[in-house]
């Protein structure tokens, strides 16, 4: 899969912003493999960026196109093929179902399209240190255990891009870092992109692309 | 491994609203059964009918007379019909045929011989043999011929059979009368001859006694001096005794019908208006029961909306979560329309063994097409369900 940008910008963006963003605005073109990292002050657009890509909102001009088809011309179900083969996310509300347990929440997304076998689940969990939590609720879960709950559903299903909205922002540095180290390996069994948006630099993502928003 | 619904069941928020829930259940029950019994009692009461209006080949026969009035009683010319007004008659569209009855025109006289002391002067009629509800192959007569067959109708022998006992007369069968041998003397012109009679056959259609058409031809232009073919009854022949039409010609033309002809028709028309009437009641209230469910569906998705909303954009398909959704009420519909049908099932068995007295007509067992409505019903509503919910799933994308 491709993922392509023409020169889209938000609605309610002033014109001004194209001229000093490397992503507003411009022609850009992400392949399969690619590790990219959006660097973004708040308020510059991250999340919105992010919505746009995964099809979530379409208050932009210029277009966006998987696979040279433009995503506007896309309907639910359009996407909902995408979401189940190509696309994964982890939001920066991570949008879990706060009355199911965690383990619920990451089997919804993996029965969808199975990658991994339901074990995986527990290994995930233990590598990222929640695995005592897996029979919670997931609303009595810190928010930086919600944030690995939302990172191994993303790891659930096959994927070519893997979108990443502030997904460290309540974990501290170890637990970041092993959590990148997940998200990495599951990257290369796939073969798939990573599309990293976050307020800063981070050191443990090797991007090979950076772009400031 | 197909795509299983048992994780995202809980996130249908359903438990809150059982009240509304078993209130639309209960009313789609109820107006299920209403439809479903008031179809079987139509099916029933056309099956009961049916046999009752004469008719044959499909035609309904109806007998009509002129008004005889205190004006008009004196003058037998008023109360015949003549060969314009037949004609007149039948050339209407919802008259297939007309035959006027003829009578003798001779006196007749009638007597049993020697095995039942009984005599009686008597009048002959004839009619086309398409209007004769039972023909038998022996009720034909050629010139020359000593018996005579003829058609009785099966009033006068229960007439007979009623006063007989006062007169010291046996009582006859229907199974016997036709061993009678009767005499029959026919009187006119200055002529005199006596023929042996049999009674060929008792016709419920016909108040009359029948003789061939080539007998009482012969006999009028033998022993009768009068060529007038006039009649006072006419058999008509009609696709429906109970049309409009016909019914309103004959009160304009004031001629007289035979009402027990037409009696069964009449009561068919009332009591399958009435059922119809409950019919389309029931129809009614399935159709209330179907809102208040989309209500109630409507207020689960609208209960459930962000965890339905999370699911789509998590990748699940609409149509699909539409279709998995509305199977959740499968089974519920299946008993509703079972229980329904089983109902209809024992009321049909019930009013065929204790108040029809297991007429041969009806079955204990409903009609085919009430178990195919019933499925129809099933259908329906996991149509309108899955159409439903797939709408309201779409709008929030």
């Amino acid at each position: 899969m491709e993922l392509s940008l023409q020169a889209i910008l938000p609605v309610y963006f002033d014109s001004k912003r194209a001229d000093v963003s490397e992503v507003w605005g411009k022609s850009l073109n992400f392949q399969k493999g690619e590790y990219i990292k959006i660097v973004a002050p708040s308020g510059s657009g991250k999340t919105s960026l992010m919505h746009f890509l995964y099809g979530m909102r379409n208050e932009y001009n210029g277009d966006i196109s998987y696979n040279k088809k433009n995503i506007k011309n896309f309907d639910i179900e359009d996407f909902a093929r995408y979401r189940k083969d190509h696309l994964s996310i982890v939001f920066q509300d991570l949008k879990l179902f706060p009355e199911q347990t965690v383990w619920e929440n990451i089997e919804l997304k993996r029965q969808l399209n199975p990658f991994h076998p339901a074990e995986r689940i527990s290994e995930m969990a233990e590598q990222l240190g929640i695995a005592d939590k897996l029979q919670s609720k997931s609303r009595i879960c810190s928010y930086g255990e919600q944030q690995r709950i939302a990172i191994i559903r993303a790891l659930m299903q096959p994927f070519d891009f893997l979108l990443l909205d502030e997904p460290f922002s309540h974990l501290d540095n170890q637990n970041s870092q092993l959590a990148m180290q997940l998200m990495l390996e599951e990257s290369k069994k796939r073969n798939a992109a990573i599309i990293f948006a976050d307020l800063e630099r981070i050191d443990y993502f090797p991007y090979q692309k950076l772009f400031h928003l | 491994m197909p795509l299983s619904f048992k994780h995202i069941k809980p996130l249908l928020q359903t438990g809150t609203n059982k009240a509304s829930r078993w209130l639309s259940y209960i009313g789609l029950g109820i107006g299920v059964l209403l439809l479903l019994c008031s179809i079987q009692m139509y099916i029933n009461i056309q099956q009961l009918l049916k046999e009752n209006i004469v008719g044959k080949e499909g035609f309904d026969f109806i007998s009509i007379t002129k008004t005889i009035t205190n004006e008009t009683m004196g003058q037998t010319e008023k109360n015949l019909f003549h060969k314009n007004e037949i004609e007149e008659v039948k050339s209407k569209p919802f008259v297939e045929d007309v035959s006027p009855l003829l009578a003798n025109q001779f006196r007749v006289q009638l007597s049993a011989g020697a095995i039942i002391p009984f005599s009686t002067d008597l009048f002959i009629e004839t009619l086309d043999d398409s209007f004769i509800d039972r023909i038998p192959a022996s009720f034909t007569w050629k010139e020359g011929q000593i018996d005579i067959p003829l058609i009785f109708s099966s009033d006068f022998l229960e007439i007979y059979n009623v006063f007989a006992p006062g007169q010291g007369l046996p009582q006859v069968s229907p199974e016997t009368v036709s061993g009678i041998p009767i005499l029959i003397t026919c009187e006119g012109n200055g002529l005199k001859q006596t023929f042996r009679a049999r009674v060929v056959a008792l016709s419920d259609r016909i108040n009359s006694v029948l003789a061939p058409k080539t007998f009482l031809d012969w006999a009028n232009r033998t022993f009768g001096n009068n060529n007038n073919i006039s009649a006072s009854r006419l058999y008509i022949k009609t696709k429906d005794a109970n049309s409009t039409e016909l019914l309103n010609f004959l009160d304009q033309k004031d001629y007289k019908v035979n009402k027990d002809k037409t009696k069964f028709g009449r009561v068919k028309q009332v009591l399958q208006g009435i059922f119809s009437a409950l019919g389309i009641f029931g129809l009614l209230v399935v159709v209330l029961a179907l809102m208040l469910f989309s209500f109630y569906l409507q207020l689960v998705i609208a209960r459930s909306k962000d965890n339905l909303q999370l699911l789509i954009t998590l990748g699940y398909s609409p149509t699909w979560l539409s279709k998995n959704v509305s199977r959740q009420f499968v089974p519920i519909y299946i008993g509703i329309v079972l229980v329904s049908l089983i109902i209809t099932s024992i009321v049909q068995y019930l009013f065929h063994r204790f108040a029809m007295y297991q007429r041969p007509e009806l079955s204990s067992f409903v009609h085919w097409s009430i178990i195919a409505l019933a499925v129809a019903l099933v259908a329906l509503s996991l149509v309108t369900n899955y159409r439903l919910i797939r709408k309201l799933l779409y709008k929030m994308f």
